[in-house]
């Protein structure tokens, strides 16, 4: 192999790996978010605060509310005073339930009850669901079994029917480290050459463009593959996530994706004339990439003008290929569509690389 | 082998022309922010010149400089090897830049070491290595691959005197071998051991010649020195500017330096008051540096 | 005994002050960065979700499987598409073509008249989406609701109304949850990151020893340091605040007094993070790394941006009490939308001012006077 790729495979794993800093940061720490994280996040909306105003006396109501804490949605908040509004203003009740004073068999009898609930908004899907938690309950208030209607709806969930939203998160979890390391690491590494003035010493040799630029890719996808390795594997063993498809396409579309990463962290370093403004492009590429990566809120929502935006993202389509590999075995279509999309991006942030980057110092 | 050169960068290197020759030392020498670092960066290729041409050994820049590249050794001003690597570390990756094989790099460090004199071991971390071994060792990389010419940008920067010697003492070895050596400078004594000098101020060439020439050619009068020893010498001096045979008078650190028609050099030399002293002496590089530099002042 | 010498702080943030107008980077990052990506991601996040793909495989194609369809499609929150190739409807699913099958049998319609049965419609789901499907399954209560009375001509008697009053938020627009988050985020992230880079690069090039080998003592550092960026940060919060107010119409109805109050705590905790970050490391590259992994994404998957606290294990609850963005967050949305006083934010406005403490003084200790490297 050339010698002068060689020579810059050992020199940055080298510098990298030296550093015991480094090799926590590349690491120790992935594994470690990966693992508050998974436990961390999840988007089942449980454990809200839910107080119940009622007669004291009424029996019927007192069944009701028990009802509302048995299962894990709500937490119990005792009603005081004799203010709901205020209860809920304060903040110490996220719900506050308020059933008719003549009691609840009274004014189920009428086939006139209402009851109110006052819900704090501020988080509209907190509050939705908050919402259809309670009135899922009510329907349970009636005296006897419920008598089948005309229709029915009948709902399977596939592929995930716990609905644990782990299975969900973890790929996206997993996609946004692998990300932010591989970027973190590479966007750097030229600008950081050119700072030093080591940059002289490499471009004062006969050297080509792209032995440079890829001397300083494949190291980086190197230790990109390794830690995708152990984030996959955190992911997976700790998460009970299940892995349907087979190896090879997951190593397969982590290569790409890493290559892709990879690519973009050297393109920002070589555009960038010191560390300060490597950092500025990997913010920028970084926090709208992991806020438009789906995982957050559904891309499909967006504004039209802002879903190109979206597709622009890599970690958008390595998400996909994840849950999609993960989850569902891995389509065909699904697997070559992404991987082709991932693969373009690397070769047009390589051209543009190439295009930017000069052997001079002006 | 002559190098013609026609050369300009406006901003830091004004329409510099000058030729070496093959085994000579040449040093640039210039305050800082002269041009110098600049002339030679653009030499080597590092920059891009505004206007005109370069041709070094033979070779000019149109490949992007790749095959000038390959004959020419550089040294840069900072320190420029990687001071989170060890010796060999460095040293195999500069072999690899000029893909060396591993055979040509084990026998030139062993080489190399041994002419450099590093006692260290191979896998110390530069970073642990003293000031003078470290530019020795960026000497040592800068010639792994054994070029005819070698540019070397204030290679002594930042060393100790001791260290220094040392250096220039390999300099002056390379070139008994063949090499040539254009070197950078500030320091006049190192100026002194090169076998021309180009001086520069604010990018422009100022004079081209060897050391002993440039003294003779700029202090063609007898350059007397005052020592006022510990008294003060202003009446004197103030006498001696009237005098129409003195030429000059420049104070040179606690003492002065004048410079007289040799026919007056008597009648000067006798008129020093007592307790100070007035005595010829030969002119050196820095009077030749101060006296060019003032010269364009003026 | 701590000596501690106003004018000597003050020099060294003027000198900072200086650095900063002469780089316009820093300026855009801390000003205009915030503002740019509130606008921006205010405008693309919205939780409701809207025109979702489901795919419906009708096999009956009667009135009433017409009608089904179209009670779907009329929601909004649903868009029918019909299958491609009707026997691989189940590869749609796999293909993420869509987010659902609806499969309606032969006898739909039929069964549907004969009094006492009951035509059932099979929908399948993609669970992967485990978000999307859960809006899904909160819409179809109320389809199933208004498919039952259009197809079968009779209204169902709820046993126990529901009337509800949407507090702070009646509208229920997720903006006005997302963008005051958005803003938490993002100030606290660059706060760090303004800190982060700049003393770590003085390190780096030799300055800091400058400096050190005056008399100046490690505190009057620090604060000369940071007093600078909080301007900055300052800066920064009104840009993002004017794009909250009048971009999206946020409502604002606490005290302005607080809130700026609150901001400058939030802002001092970032900065000495930061700082605490750049003494830590002395290079440019850990540091920036350092402060993209505890800033980005803790901040954002943490710190009840998106995913609430309540829903973490227990042990989350006590955790992420470590991270500014998760108290802020609770100041900045109870303060905009609930007008929430010192009385209510006591909990969150103390849990800052212990943060600042402690950050700045660890900031200050570890600022070793020793130059090894």
């Amino acid at each position: 192999m050339n010698r002068t790729l060689n020579a810059f495979i050992k020199k940055e794993l080298a510098q990298t790996l030296r550093d015991p800093r480094m090799r926590v940061i590349l690491f120790v720490l992935p594994m470690v978010q990966m693992t508050l994280f998974g436990f961390a996040i999840s988007t089942e909306i449980k454990r809200l605060k839910l107080a119940v105003f009622h007669d004291p006396g009424d029996r019927a109501a007192r069944q009701l509310t028990e009802r509302f804490y048995s299962a894990d949605w709500f937490l119990r908040v005792e009603p005081e005073g004799d203010d709901p509004l205020r209860l809920v203003r304060s903040g110490r009740a996220d719900a506050a339930l308020v059933i008719p004073a003549e009691g609840l068999t009274r004014s189920l009898a009428r086939r006139e009850a209402t009851v109110q609930l006052i819900l704090d908004a501020s988080n509209a899907t907190k509050a939705r669901v908050a919402e259809s938690y309670v009135s899922k309950i009510l329907a349970t208030a009636r005296r006897g079994p419920e008598p089948p209607g005309p229709f029915q709806l009948d709902v399977r969930v596939l592929y995930n029917p716990t609905m644990e939203s782990s299975v969900f998160l973890v790929p996206g979890v997993m996609s946004m480290i692998l990300c932010l390391v591989t970027i973190i690491l590479t966007s750097m590494s030229m600008s950081k050459e050119k700072e030093r003035g080591t940059f002289e010493m490499i471009i004062s040799a006969p050297l080509e463009n792209w032995e440079i630029l890829l001397g300083k890719t494949v190291p980086f996808v190197l230790i990109g593959m390794l830690d995708t390795v152990l984030i996959l594997l955190a992911g997976t063993l700790l998460f009970d996530v299940p892995v349907r498809g087979e190896l090879w396409k997951l190593l397969l579309a982590a290569f790409v994706f890493v290559v892709t990463t990879v690519t973009i962290g050297i393109l920002i370093s070589t555009i960038s004339k010191n560390q300060q403004q490597s950092m500025l492009g990997s913010f920028l590429f970084v926090f709208p990439a992991t806020l438009m990566s789906g995982i957050m809120f559904p891309v499909e929502n967006m504004p039209k003008t802002i879903i190109v935006v979206a597709y622009l993202n890599p970690l958008k389509y390595f998400v996909t290929l994840l849950r999609n590999i993960l989850l569902k075995g891995g389509d065909p279509w699904v697997l070559w569509s992404n991987i082709g999309v991932l693969l373009l991006m690397a070769v047009a942030t390589t051209a543009l690389s190439f295009r930017r980057f000069h052997q001079t110092l002006n | 082998m002559e190098l013609t050169v026609r050369f300009g960068d406006f901003t830091a290197v004004d329409r510099l022309s000058f030729a070496v020759e093959r085994g000579e030392i040449f040093g640039f020498l210039g305050a800082n922010g002269a041009g110098k670092t600049t002339a030679i960066r653009t030499l080597c290729g590092l920059l891009r010149p505004t206007h005109g041409s370069a041709r070094v050994a033979g070779l000019g820049y149109e490949d992007g400089g790749r095959a000038l590249k390959g004959r020419v050794g550089y040294m840069s001003q900072r320190f420029t090897l990687y001071d989170d690597l060890t010796v060999d570390e460095n040293m195999s990756f500069a072999a690899g830049l000029r893909k060396l094989s591993p055979e040509v790099l084990a026998r030139r460090t062993e080489e190399l070491f041994e002419f450099i004199g590093l006692t260290a071991p191979r896998n110390t971390l530069v970073r642990h290595l003293a000031g003078g071994i470290k530019q020795e060792l960026a000497l040592a990389a800068a010639i792994l691959h054994d070029p005819e010419i070698l540019f070397l940008d204030e290679p002594t920067s930042g060393v100790s005197p001791v260290a220094r010697i040392r250096f220039w003492k390999l300099i002056r070895n390379l070139t008994e071998k063949g090499k040539t050596v254009i070197v950078t400078t500030h320091y006049m004594d190192e100026a002194e051991q090169c076998g021309r000098i180009a001086l520069m101020r604010s990018g422009r060439l100022i004079a081209l010649d060897s050391p002993a020439e440039l003294k003779e050619r700029t202090f063609p009068e007898p350059l007397l020195e005052l020592d006022a020893q510990g008294r003060d010498p202003d009446d004197f001096l103030n006498t001696l500017r009237r005098n129409p045979g003195v030429i000059d008078v420049q104070p040179y650190g606690s003492r002065h330096h004048v410079t007289v028609r040799s026919s007056s050099e008597e009648a000067v030399l006798s008129s020093v008051p007592a307790g100070m002293s007035l005595r010829r002496i030969p002119p050196s590089l820095e009077d030749v540096f101060l006296r060019l530099v003032e010269g364009k002042d003026r | 005994m701590i000596s501690f010498k106003f004018s000597r702080a003050r020099s060294i943030a003027l000198k900072e002050i200086r650095h900063i107008l002469r780089d316009p980077f820093t300026v855009a990052l801390a000003l205009g960065l915030p503002f740019i990506l509130v606008i921006f991601f205010g405008y693309a996040i919205d939780f409701d979700m809207k025109d979702i793909r489901l795919t419906c495989v009708d096999f009956d194609q009667s009135r009433a499987s017409r009608q089904l369809t179209e009670i779907f499609s009329e929601s909004g929150y649903f868009k029918i598409g019909f299958p491609e190739r009707p026997d691989l409807f189940l590869q749609e699913l796999d293909q993420e073509k869509t987010a659902g099958v609806l499969i309606v049998k032969p006898d739909f319609g039929k069964t549907l008249s004969s009094p006492g049965q009951t035509a059932k419609v099979q929908l399948l789901l993609d669970g992967a989406d485990n978000s999307k499907t859960s809006a899904i399954l909160s819409y179809l209560p109320g389809i199933q609701r208004a498919a039952a009375a259009r197809l079968t001509g009779l209204k169902r008697q709820e046993p126990v109304k529901l009337r509800t009053r949407f507090l702070f938020n009646p509208e229920l627009n997720s903006r006005w949850f997302v963008v005051p988050g958005l803003a938490t985020v993002l100030i606290g992230l660059i706060s760090i990151l303004l800190t982060a880079l700049t003393v770590a690069r003085e390190w780096e090039n030799g300055s800091m020893e400058l400096l050190l080998s005056t008399p100046v003592r490690p505190l009057e550092i620090i604060v000369g340091k940071i007093l600078p960026y909080v301007a900055l940060g300052l800066g920064g919060v009104l840009f993002v605040y004017l794009a909250a107010r009048i971009g999206f119409r946020v409502p604002f109805h606490g005290s302005h007094a607080l809130f700026i109050a609150a901001c400058l705590m939030f802002i001092m905790a970032g900065l000495s993070q930061g700082l605490l970050i750049s003494v830590v490391t002395r290079q440019q590259q850990l540091a920036m790394q350092l402060s993209m992994i505890s800033g980005l994404l803790p901040s954002l998957l943490l710190s009840g941006f998106i995913f609430p606290i309540e829903s973490m294990p227990v042990f989350f609850h006590y955790f992420t009490a470590i991270l500014p963005p998760r108290w802020f967050m609770v100041i900045a949305r109870g303060i905009f939308l609930k007008g929430a006083g010192i009385g209510e934010l006591i909990g969150p406005l103390a849990a800052l001012l212990v943060m600042d403490i402690v950050l700045m003084t660890a900031a200050t200790k570890r600022f070793k006077k020793d130059l090894e490297p």
